[in-house]
């Protein structure tokens, strides 16, 4: 099967899909600098996109538009069937529905690792406490710490903790995941389990987005790869066909740069 | 090497049995305690600036020492005065027939106290035997050489009078009159020497060396510069003095005291050896158990006298122990805390002990409004009103309150929840609105319960659950109420403690009363004030701005003598505040000012990440400022906390400048007006100054062990 007709088959079966997140002409500005310009993309039910690009590039601005920690200014960004505005109730439902993983895992420090966990599906999403904790103890498993359940994030590894970020996102039960830099502040050593994670993640069928560096998680994970540079998407495409037969001179410079 | 290159097949078996050696755990070698001479030298005499400054400071430490030591055991003072006033620096006119009442309060103070020790208290390792033994050596050495510095007790002749020295006969001719004529000089010479040795040591190089000489010569000046200020006092002035030996036989039960604790220190510094003595430890609160034993025990032999002031009669008597009332409720106060942390200890891992947790923190914030409302001042009930008004509108709170709560936490009351909340707000507003109009009559603790009923139920939703979740804000809200009522009726019920004052107490009773009341009121009102200048909306912004700049603008004294004096023209008719309860709202408003910029501190150090990742759970502001920010904000800023309750606690002696009978006050006016001990006032203030002290430093211990408790689950 060659490359085009791979591209093909899949943008057929994603078009049977629902969309996940929409973005319509998305702008922002921080100050006169414009962030993201006229940013259009739809992620689809069960995709795992990766945004690439260089440092600066907008890839995290975007990302963290999409369950507005960062507010964008023209456009339209449609989140699971609801549009994002000034409106709290949109938001709070939206928060509820995106799980996002830090660069730099946000952990509450004061909290243990359960309590980490637990406190958002009990108090957001009004589990009760015991099927809250049965909950954070079987994401604690699945994420591969469930020793480490009663201690504080101070005391864990930095890929320790990623992975409890990765379980407390997940507690909330979302249908979509946004993974801001996952690995860039992990050891060398650490960044494999972390990424273990986000594929077994991948593979259970999540919608992802994921802005990262590592190339070889794109190329194995990723159903579609964003390369972006000066806020606007450059190039979009299968990780086959982007590390293999880049379209663009941007991409092509890019790629010779880190590969 | 060559034979391991010849033979390939011994490198690989070499190489490993190399790497077994080397992987074998390297034991961190035993370091050794320094011996006291060791540590003199390399601390106090380990360069000739050091070694000066050492012998400066030393002879600095050694005269105000002296002064203190002669200044308080001085023939002059009339420690007396402060012994006879005890009750009336404690709680000035609480009628002694009522004092069970201050006892119970006292009791219940040391049973909470021991029991959240024993439960709570992260006690860690404990005192090691090293530092304990050490302490008890350097107590016995300081007490010892007390003995030798304070000066010789006056001679009295047969009526009891100092007898004076004849003019023109100084002692000359001794050799302690020598040396008082000649002791500055002798110091100039012996400090002279010390330089001369620090410079001579300097050049022959023996500070490099680190050799013994310079820390015994330095320490023989020293001693002997301390020989001089001890023996002066002998031959000192025209007022004859005892003898050496006579002085240091009448301190024989100070010898004993500084004999023992030194042989008690030195027994456990060689009887345990070196490894043992620093692997030991003993709890921390056993030791000053410990203490406190000794202490009540020597109430019960010792003759420490019986003085008091009862019934305007001076008692005195010297030779007896302390009074049945003082140490009879001493010994049960220690018992009772000794019992209630060995409880605490017995109920920790057990899972009542956890549930006990909670209740127990709840406790010590209810137990100042029982403790001072109940207790101390005996509420006189009118059991009419109480039946007829107060416990059916408490019920009707309860009820409907609980009803709302209820209802409004449920997980999907949407919308509907928020209009309701708002058409409560509406309610309560009204009702403040219309006391100010005077539309409708209503009692003013409804009012009050409106508004809490309307402040709960805005923030209901962010609390809503599950039925056991909704149930435990139910019993929350219930079980507030009755609290709220309670209290407001024993409030607005007149003592029946009779008192000649309009005070119910005054002395230390009223600073620790008003410090802890202030305290009470303005914690809330400190962390409301940093949120809300922290908060998004300006209009909180700017209220709170200002209120923190006015309140930090205006002189603590003039604000008591608004609230204290003139606050009460202002009220309606019929309306007034006690001094105790104007100096409070006083103080209280103050300190939330600058409790509020330090929490604020504390705010601003949190990291943005930790808002992002609340809302990206999606939390609510009231449930991310609750949950995530305030706990790291008030962390952080313990240490400052703490020293703004020292400064609180210690700025209640302004209320002796407002008027008031405060432990100041008394000390400083009263006692020195009573016919017996007229003018008599440094005792008193030297006294007060000690307590004052004592509660202080303790504070400040006990902030830096929860800052290092709560450093644990630091990043």
């Amino acid at each position: 099967m060659s490359v085009s007709d791979a591209t093909t088959a899949l943008t057929e079966e994603l078009a049977a899909r629902d969309d996940m997140i929409v973005c319509e002409g998305v702008n922002k500005w921080f100050g006169d600098f414009q962030a993201l310009d006229g940013i259009a993309a739809v992620i689809k039910e069960r995709e795992v996109v990766v945004v690439l690009g260089p440092s600066g590039s907008g890839k995290s601005t975007w990302i963290r538009c999409i369950n507005r920690l960062e507010a964008h200014q023209e456009g339209r960004i449609v989140v699971d069937g609801v549009e994002l505005t000034n409106d709290l109730r949109n938001i709070e439902k939206i928060r509820s529905e995106v799980g996002m993983v830090f660069q730099q895992f946000n952990l509450f420090p004061h909290l243990t690792v359960l309590d980490n966990i637990m406190l958002a599906p009990i108090w957001v999403r009004k589990k009760p406490k015991d099927e809250a904790e049965e909950l954070a103890r079987s994401l604690l498993e699945r994420v591969g710490i469930p020793e480490q359940a009663e201690k504080y994030p101070g005391q864990l590894s930095g890929g320790q903790q990623q992975r409890v970020a990765i379980a407390r996102a997940l507690a909330m039960e979302p249908r979509i995941m946004l993974f801001d830099e996952p690995t860039s502040a992990l050891d060398p050593e650490m960044i494999k389990e972390v990424l273990d994670v986000m594929k077994e993640l991948a593979l259970s069928g999540m919608t992802m987005m994921v802005v990262t560096h590592e190339m070889g998680f794109a190329r194995e994970v990723a159903d579609r790869v964003i390369f972006m540079e000066d806020g606007q998407i450059v190039e979009t495409g299968t990780p086959e066909h982007f590390f293999t037969n880049p379209q663009e001179e941007r991409t092509k410079l890019f790629l010779s740069q880190i590969l | 090497m060559t034979s391991t290159m010849g033979d390939p097949a011994a490198t690989p078996a070499a190489t490993a049995d190399l790497w077994a050696q080397e992987r074998e755990p390297a034991q961190k070698p035993e370091e050794p305690s320094l011996s006291a001479g060791e540590w003199l030298g390399r601390n106090l005499f380990s360069s000739p600036v050091n070694s000066l400054l050492t012998v400066v400071f030393t002879l600095l430490v050694l005269l105000a020492g002296r002064g203190l030591l002669n200044f308080t055991f001085s023939e002059e003072r009339v420690w007396r005065a402060v012994k006879t006033n005890m009750r009336f620096l404690f709680t000035h006119a609480y009628p002694q027939e009522q004092y069970a009442r201050v006892w119970f309060c006292v009791g219940a103070v040391a049973v909470l106290s021991g029991l959240s020790i024993g439960l709570l208290a992260k006690t860690g390792r404990g005192i090691s035997m090293k530092k304990l033994s050490m302490n008890l050596m350097a107590a016995g050495g300081a007490i010892a050489v007390g003995i030798l510095l304070r000066e010789p007790s006056a001679t009295v002749d047969s009526e009891g009078l100092v007898v004076h020295r004849e003019p023109g006969t100084a002692l000359d001719d001794s050799f302690a009159g020598w040396i008082d004529a000649n002791s500055l000089a002798l110091l100039g010479l012996l400090l002279a020497a010390n330089v001369a040795l620090a410079v001579w040591f300097r050049y022959q190089g023996v500070y490099l060396r680190g050799g013994p000489e310079p820390r015994t010569a330095h320490g023989v000046l020293v001693l002997a510069s301390a020989a001089v200020l001890i023996v002066q006092q002998y031959g000192e002035g025209e007022i004859v003095r005892e003898s050496f030996g006579s002085a240091m036989a009448d301190r024989a039960w100070w010898w004993l005291a500084a004999a023992l604790l030194g042989a008690a220190g030195g027994a456990l510094w060689f009887g345990l050896g070196d490894a043992r003595r620093r692997n030991t430890f003993v709890p921390a609160m056993y030791v000053f158990f410990g203490a406190g034993a000794l202490m009540v025990l020597s109430a019960w032999v010792y003759p420490w006298g019986h003085y008091a002031f009862l019934e305007g009669e001076f008692i005195s008597e010297p030779g007896s122990t302390v009074a049945m009332t003082t140490k009879l409720p001493w010994t049960v106060m220690l018992v009772l805390l000794v019992a209630s942390f060995e409880a605490g200890r017995a109920l920790r891992a057990t899972p009542a002990g956890r549930r006990l947790r909670v209740p127990l923190n709840l406790l010590w914030v209810l137990a100042p409004f029982v403790l001072y409302w109940a207790v101390l001042r005996d509420p006189d009930l009118d059991w009419d009103h109480v039946l007829s008004t107060d416990i059916p509108m408490a019920l009707f709170f309860a009820a409907f309150g609980g009803l709302a709560v209820w209802f409004l936490a449920h997980p999907r009351i949407g919308e509907v929840g928020r209009v309701i909340a708002v058409a409560l707000v509406g309610v309560a507003v009204l009702n403040w609105v219309a006391a100010f109009f005077g539309w409708y009559p209503m009692l003013q603790k409804a009012r009050i319960s409106f508004l809490l009923l309307a402040v709960v139920a805005l923030l209901a939703h962010n609390f809503a659950g599950d039925r056991t979740h909704r149930m435990r804000l139910v019993v929350a809200w219930v079980a507030i109420m009755a609290v709220f009522h309670w209290l407001v009726t024993l409030v607005n019920s007149p003592s029946t403690v009779d008192t000649p004052t309009d005070a119910l107490f005054g002395g230390f009773a009223t600073t620790l009363t008003v410090a802890t009341f202030t305290l009470l009121l303005a914690f809330p009102m400190g962390v409301l004030l940093a949120l809300a200048r922290t908060s998004k909306l300006p209009i909180f912004r700017v209220l709170a701005t200002a209120y923190i700049e006015v309140f930090r603008g205006v002189p603590l004294i003039t604000l008591l003598f608004f609230f204290v004096l003139i606050f009460n023209l202002f009220l309606p008719g019929g309306m007034s505040l006690t001094d105790i309860a104007g100096a409070t709202i006083g103080f209280a408003l103050f300190s939330a000012a600058y409790l509020a910029e330090n929490i604020r501190g504390g705010l601003q150090a949190v990291r943005r990440g930790q808002y992002e990742a609340s809302d990206a759970v999606g939390f609510s502001t009231v449930q991310r400022t609750l949950f995530i920010v305030l706990p790291q904000a008030l962390r952080v800023s313990i240490p400052p906390l703490v020293g703004q309750v020292i400064a609180t606690f210690k700025e209640t002696s302004l209320l002796a400048v407002a008027g008031m009978f405060d432990f100041l006050r008394i000390a400083d006016k009263v006692i020195s007006a009573q016919s017996e001990f007229l003018g008599v006032k440094r005792e008193g203030l030297l006294f007060v100054s000690f307590i004052y002290w004592i509660f202080a430093y303790n504070m400040s211990k006990h902030s830096q062990r929860i800052e290092k408790r709560l450093g644990v689950g630091e990043r």
